[in-house]
């Protein structure tokens, strides 16, 4: 009854400290003195008292782990503290072919283009720069060309923890299906 | 009363992003095919090719980087009425449908187009979270990165600052003389008032040519006898001076 709520701060104190997104693997084995199954438990506890209190800080879990975040609507109060008039987001040509490698990885350049009717190479090498997708190695077919895979860092920047996350086909099919009524003011 | 027209703007405002320019053929095929609600598995090929190319024409509408894409496209489309054109002994099969490719190449756009807007409304809630370890390093106190600079480095600059001099091209008073001695103990007295001196301030507060050769000399002087020590950034910029003394303890 008491032992419970220790647990949950000391986890909090963890992922207070940590400086990289804390996975449950990492909190059990810092915790080994507690049953796996009690700080698995503590650590839901801790994530719904944050998600249900106020305040400026949150948890999420993103990459792979638990972090701590401000909550999207001080986002103005952090920008301005930090000097940074807005972050700067993916073009839509970067996002189309992130989602492509995402999708359809482990994928060659060509490939790429051929799905997007549109010479890719100056995008890839963008989100290269980026760290969003990386070579992986190269195809055994003509030319040898290079494959590219999405990063760990893509993973993060979407707040996911693994590509099972990414939209589903029904998700997608959703907002097809959306887009199908919403098309309705004719261009003049 | 304020609501409606505040709704209006908005409105014509969203409609504005809806014009923006079309990323590739296919981005304003879908577009098309949206536009005249046709069945993407039964593409009229006459009526989308004669809306592409209107399109094609007025070139604000797409990335002109892209033209060649664009046109490729429509010789795509053109091709494909024409072997739908074509008279046949036989009705075509299945695999045979010349819009077979194109139609497989939409639907696959599609979809990754539905999930790229999933991903942008994702990217817009990540990009609201700050996390402790985002936070960009603190800016350090300003300490640059100091190289000692050789005697050629600081003739050079010398040259420079001559140049400059020069170029204020101002009257040199006669008959006043300026003594080396006179001008160390003057660098040594701002030095020991201020710990550091800027020497481009310092060369360009000389009242003439004179002064400013003598005070470069002066410099040149106290370095030699290890009085002074003096850095420069970068090549041009101005050359620092301290004391040796304090250079020590500053190590």
């Amino acid at each position: 009854m008491t032992m419970a709520p220790e647990l949950r701060d000391i986890i909090e104190a963890l992922i207070f400290i940590s400086l990289e997104p804390l996975s449950l693997e990492k909190i059990q084995e810092t915790l080994s003195d507690y049953p796996p199954s009690e700080v698995e438990k503590a650590l839901n506890e801790l994530l719904q008292k944050t998600a249900s209190s106020a305040g400026g800080i949150t948890i999420i879990q993103s990459g792979g782990g638990y972090v701590f975040t401000t909550r999207p609507e001080f986002d103005p109060w952090v920008r301005r503290f930090l000097k940074i008039d807005r972050k700067s987001k993916l073009s839509s040509a970067s996002l189309e072919t992130l989602s492509i490698v995402a999708y359809h990885q482990p994928i060659t350049l060509s490939e790429i283009s051929a799905l997007r009717n549109v010479d890719s190479s100056y995008t890839i090498k963008t989100l290269l720069e980026k760290k969003l997708v990386k070579i992986t190695g190269r195809k055994k077919s003509p030319g040898n060309p290079l494959i590219y895979r999405t990063t760990e860092r893509f993973l993060a920047y979407f707040g996911l923890n693994s590509l099972d996350e990414l939209p589903t086909e029904e998700e997608i099919a959703k907002i097809l299906g959306e887009d199908q009524t919403v098309e309705q003011a004719p261009k003049p | 009363m304020n609501d409606l027209p505040l709704r209006a703007t908005e409105a014509s405002e969203s409609y504005r992003v809806r014009l923006e320019v079309f990323e590739g053929p296919l981005d304003l095929l879908l577009f098309l095919i949206r536009k005249k609600k046709i069945d993407i598995h039964n593409i009229p090929i006459a009526v989308i090719t004669r809306e592409y190319l209107d399109y094609l024409n007025r070139e604000d509408q797409i990335n002109l980087d892209r033209e060649a894409e664009f046109v490729l496209m429509a010789a795509l489309l053109i091709h494909i009425k024409s072997q739908l054109l074509l008279p046949r002994e036989e009705p075509l099969t299945e695999g045979e449908e010349p819009r077979r490719f194109l139609v497989d190449q939409l639907l696959e756009y599609q979809k990754i187009k539905a999930a790229c807007s999933i991903l942008k409304e994702r990217e817009e809630e990540q990009l609201a979270l700050w996390t402790r370890e985002a936070l960009p390093p603190l800016p350090e106190p300003a300490e640059p990165d100091l190289a000692e600079v050789s005697l050629f480095d600081l003739a050079e600059t010398f040259f420079i600052l001559m140049k400059r001099k020069q170029a204020e091209n101002f009257r040199v008073v006669r008959g006043q003389t300026y003594s080396l001695e006179e001008k160390m103990k003057d660098i040594i007295a701002e030095l020991e008032k201020d710990g550091i001196l800027d020497f481009l301030d310092y060369f360009n507060r000389q009242e003439n040519l004179e002064a400013a050769i003598v005070s470069f000399f002066s410099l040149l002087e106290l370095i030699k006898a290890r009085l002074v020590m003096a850095v420069q950034e970068r090549l041009f910029q101005t050359i620092k001076v301290w004391l040796r003394r304090e250079s020590k303890s500053r190590q």
